[in-house]
């Protein structure tokens, strides 16, 4: 395997990061005032480190061979127990936690760069301490503390893992139809201690072996509980579980040390075979075959889903920053063979030579070159601006701007987790064809990644699903008033552009953008109020992929802007490069893709509906 | 308790193109690193300091030392962030002194402050002089082990058993402390160094550790001194001077010759070797 791939460049992360998204401002809020440049490069270095180093290395053997299914239990793949180790030495779990619960208090602007440079190194492997924290981060938000001194601690330690157990063979997108079942146990109410019982499928790192316990947070339903979403709670359900339940959390050493543990009666049925992510098994689990498992209520009862939505915006960056790092490594790749590869004469008929040469120097292989950058570097940035605002929001300097980024935040949420999936799928395609032949093949990296970025439209709600979400809840809610205030915000980064001196061509035909999207969602939003939801929502595709293609302009007009600026201070010819290249890219964004928004906005506004009238026998 | 000093150096990343500019090193834009090399001296100490056993108990304080410009510290921020316990800067920039008047301060430091044992990488990867470990050693008077590859502390007889890379294969010596050790690539394997006290098999992780986002924010909370090298008695650079610093001249493209034949022919009568 090539060693040369920088999977992210740093470049690039520093790019984004003091010169696009002005990360050393957040220091300046309380929550991060700790926090210094050095402390977030630093840190970005071990992690930058650690994934070229550690995780990619074992990123194909790991698809070689993943985790095998042996006699009821998991062996994971191999060496995945020191990638594990070492993701915890890093301070990955806890990064973005607060101090209160022994995390690193670091902004998810910094540290999602941390997780990009470990995911574009190997996705898999990094899915178990993210899974770990995302986990222990709901007991940390909604549970007692007597869940918090037993489980999060030790998940927060890196000594226990977690995992999100919500879908059932009869409940993926819709989760409302869930069926596992929660008994309160009499006499333990207080700790709120219930049998459960029910099937899960898909579970990511539902069972390994490198650690001894696993802490699954399932989503099942009381009886007596209402049908449908209202009646959903959230269990913390473990492996093992404490002999003596849980730990009383007065105790000064709760939560740390050795505790006596016994089965739980929590089974893995059956290892999903798939196509990518080999690293990290996809389980069939089983609760309470023998009628003894035990899982400890989180928060109130039926306030599952809502619990779980209030934690979506970050697991749905996340899964954007997956996306992202997915496509980059695969452009680097990309970019390296482009170099290499020698095919074919020049067209230049300047060019003497009459012998082969390196394909970067045909203009269709730099057409996809410049594709695959200008959704690389786009989806990095989103992924930033996302986290930006979900910092903001969670820790701003006062209420008001606190509820301005969330707001921001929840309309720019599906299109985060949709955008570096969708376009970073067609983006590591393109890399796979500079490979030509050899992209084709399993020798070669590309047609790895392509199947490992696929995954990204599917976890976390399908690409329906956001679109369904952005169109049906987001940009409706409260009026339009959320869409407006990001629409403010669009506004004014428009006119910084212009004063950075980008192309005042660039920022009219977003500014044209800003106009066409505001009409656009009153055009929908009426018909869905008139009666006719149906032909609004058929339309939430066109409209997620026309949003998208807005947003990210936006993106790459604020790093225009940045460019322009950096350009006027540079002085020598790499930087030079550097940012002439971002600009070549906006403006590749903004002049070849921005315009199928006048064909998306067409189809939504005249309602063209072909698929809805195909006779439902004539599939 | 035992105190092993740390030099350690930053250098333009050596990943990255040089740029020359008036018959130097452009440096204005570069992006400066530790030196490898230093990085497996700070891991060589934290590995004789540590106790696998118990977190808490330590066998060695660890104080680092670089000379560089006080407020470019990343670099000892990343090392007191490994595991190094404090930290001694000497403010000036390193590049205008040469390696006598380097070890002189190194030697001013090391007697200073007290220590056992002084540990630098074999040589900085910059400019590769491979001369300031034994300059100090001497400056000191210690006995020196260079280009180590392996370490074994005897904490009894207060001597280091230190196997040495050399040019027909590894050579083990014992030095009493105080000593100076110079240390190569092997030495940051899983068992390559031993304090007496962890077990002999224990492994650790294979190469120099990474600087943990706990242990980077501890880091700004040790104590760095600063001094400058007045204050070690040292007020002159040194008579080393560097002309000028040239790209080396471009590689002519190479022949492709059709035979042996042809080979032997161009050897001697074109390239003349023969
Ligand atoms: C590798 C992998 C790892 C996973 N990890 C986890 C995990 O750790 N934990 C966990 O709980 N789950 C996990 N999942 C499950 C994942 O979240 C679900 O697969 C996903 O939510 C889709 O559910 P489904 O598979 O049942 O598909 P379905 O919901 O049956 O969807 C099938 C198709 O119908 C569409 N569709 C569904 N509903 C609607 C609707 N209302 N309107 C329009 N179209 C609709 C979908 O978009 C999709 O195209 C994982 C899945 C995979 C493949």
């Amino acid at each position: 395997m090539a060693g040369t791939n920088p999977l992210i460049r740093d470049r690039d992360v520093d790019f984004q990061l003091y010169e696009v998204h002005d990360a050393e401002q957040l220091c300046k809020l309380p929550h991060f005032a700790e926090h210094t440049r050095e402390i977030f490069d630093l840190w970005l270095r071990s992690a930058a480190k650690l994934a070229r180093e550690q995780f990619y290395p074992a990123f194909k053997p790991m698809d070689e061979k993943g985790a095998e299914l042996i006699d009821g239990r998991i062996k994971s793949p191999e060496g995945m127990a020191e990638l594990f180790d070492a993701a915890v030495d890093l301070g990955l779990i806890t990064a973005a936690r607060p101090e209160s619960v022994g995390g690193s208090q670091l902004p998810l602007t910094v540290s999602v760069v941390g997780y990009l440079y470990l995911m574009a190194g190997n996705s898999g492997a990094v899915g178990y301490p993210l899974l770990t924290a995302g986990a222990a981060h709901l007991i940390e938000s909604f549970g007692s503390e007597a869940l918090k001194a037993t489980f999060m601690k030790r998940m927060y330690a890196g000594e226990w893992v977690g995992t999100m157990s919500l879908t059932e063979p009869g409940a993926g997108s819709g989760l409302g139809d869930i069926t596992s079942t929660a008994t309160p146990i009499e006499g333990r109410e207080a700790e709120g201690a219930h049998h459960i019982r029910g099937s899960k499928i898909f579970i990511s790192g539902g069972d390994l072996d490198f650690r001894d316990n696993i802490v699954h947070l399932t989503l099942a339903r009381r009886p007596g509980d209402p049908p449908g979403v209202k009646g959903i709670s959230l269990f913390a359900v473990p492996r093992l579980r404490p002999s003596a339940g849980l730990e009383d959390p007065s105790n000064e050493d709760a939560g740390e040390g050795e505790i006596a543990v016994e089965f739980n009666d929590v089974h893995t049925s059956q290892l999903i075979h798939k196509i990518g992510w080999k690293g990290l098994p996809s389980l069939g689990l089983s609760y309470g075959e023998a009628d003894d498992c035990v899982g400890w209520i989180v928060g109130e009862p039926c306030r599952g889903l809502s619990y779980m939505f209030q934690m979506m915006n970050e697991a749905r960056i996340l899964v954007g920053a997956n996306g992202t790092a997915t496509a980059s490594a695969a452009y680097h790749q990309s970019v390296d063979y482009a170099r290499e590869r020698k095919q074919g004469r020049s067209l230049d008929p300047r060019q003497k030579t009459k012998e082969p040469i390196p394909i970067i120097e045909h203009p269709d292989v730099k057409r996809m070159l410049l594709r695959q950058k200008a959704i690389v570097e786009a989806s990095m940035c989103l992924v930033m601006t996302a986290s930006r605002y979900n910092d903001v929001a969670e820790h701003g300097a006062n209420e008001g701007d606190r509820k301005r980024a969330r707001m921001i935040l929840d309309i720019l949420t599906p299109i985060t987790k949709t955008f570096p999936a969708e376009r970073g799928f067609e983006s590591t395609s393109l890399a796979l064809q500079i490979h030509g032949g050899y992209g084709y093949s399993s020798e070669y990296l590309p047609e790895l990644w392509f199947r490992e970025q696929r995954l990204n439209s599917i976890h976390e709600g399908t690409t329906t699903i956001q679109g369904l979400d952005l169109l049906g809840r987001k940009v409706v809610a409260n009026m339009g008033q959320s869409l407006m205030v990001l629409m403010e915000e669009i506004r004014a980064d428009i006119e910084v552009a212009r004063k950075d001196g980008v192309d005042e061509a660039l920022c009219e035909a977003v500014k044209i953008e800003v106009a066409r999207v505001g009409g656009l969602t009153q055009v929908l939003g009426q018909r869905g109020m008139s009666g006719d939801v149906l032909g609004m929502m058929a339309h939430s595709h066109d409209y997620l992929c026309l949003f998208s293609n807005f947003i990210v302009a936006w993106q790459w007009l604020r790093m225009a802007g940045a460019a322009s600026r950096g350009l006027t201070e540079a002085h020598d010819p790499d930087s030079e490069a550097f940012y002439r290249a971002k600009l070549e890219a906006a403006r590749y964004w903004i002049r070849t893709e921005l315009p199928d928004n006048a064909r998306l906005a067409e189809l939504c506004e005249s309602n063209e509906d072909s698929y809805l009238k195909v006779p439902d026998s004539a599939w | 308790m035992t105190k092993i000093l740390v030099t350690v150096k930053r250098i333009p990343d050596p990943d990255e193109n040089l740029k020359f500019a008036n018959g130097g090193l452009d440096l204005s834009s570069v992006k400066w690193v530790p030196n490898a090399f230093d990085e497996y001296a700070v891991e060589t100490a934290l590995r004789l300091a540590e106790d696998v056993g118990s977190k808490k108990t330590k066998h060695a304080e660890i104080i680092v030392l670089s000379i560089c410009p006080a407020k470019q510290r990343q670099h000892m921020t990343q090392f007191l962030a490994m595991g190094g316990d404090r930290g001694v800067i000497v403010d000036a920039n390193d590049a205008d002194y040469d390696t006598a008047a380097i070890a002189k301060m190194i030697a001013k430091v090391a007697q200073d402050e007290g220590v056992d044992m002084v540990i630098t990488g074999k040589l900085s990867q910059d400019n590769e002089g491979n001369q300031v470990g034994q300059r100090v050693a001497a400056l000191l008077g210690w006995p020196q082990a260079c280009f180590a590859a392996e370490v074994d502390w005897d904490q009894g007889s207060n001597s280091l058993k230190v196997a040495r890379e050399v040019d027909d294969g590894v050579e083990t010596k014992q030095v009493p402390l105080p000593a100076l050790v110079t240390v190569d690539l092997r030495v940051v394997l899983p068992t390559s160094v031993r304090n007496g006290i962890n077990p002999a098999d224990h492994k650790f992780t294979d190469g120099p550790r990474l600087a943990s986002l706990r242990g980077i924010t501890m880091a700004k909370r040790k104590k760095v001194k600063t001094v400058t090298p007045a204050d070690l008695g040292v007020e002159s650079a040194g008579g080393e001077k560097t002309t000028t610093i040239n790209k080396p001249a471009a590689r002519a493209a190479g022949q492709m010759v059709g035979s042996v034949e042809e080979l032997v022919e161009k050897l001697a009568t074109e390239a003349k070797v023969l």
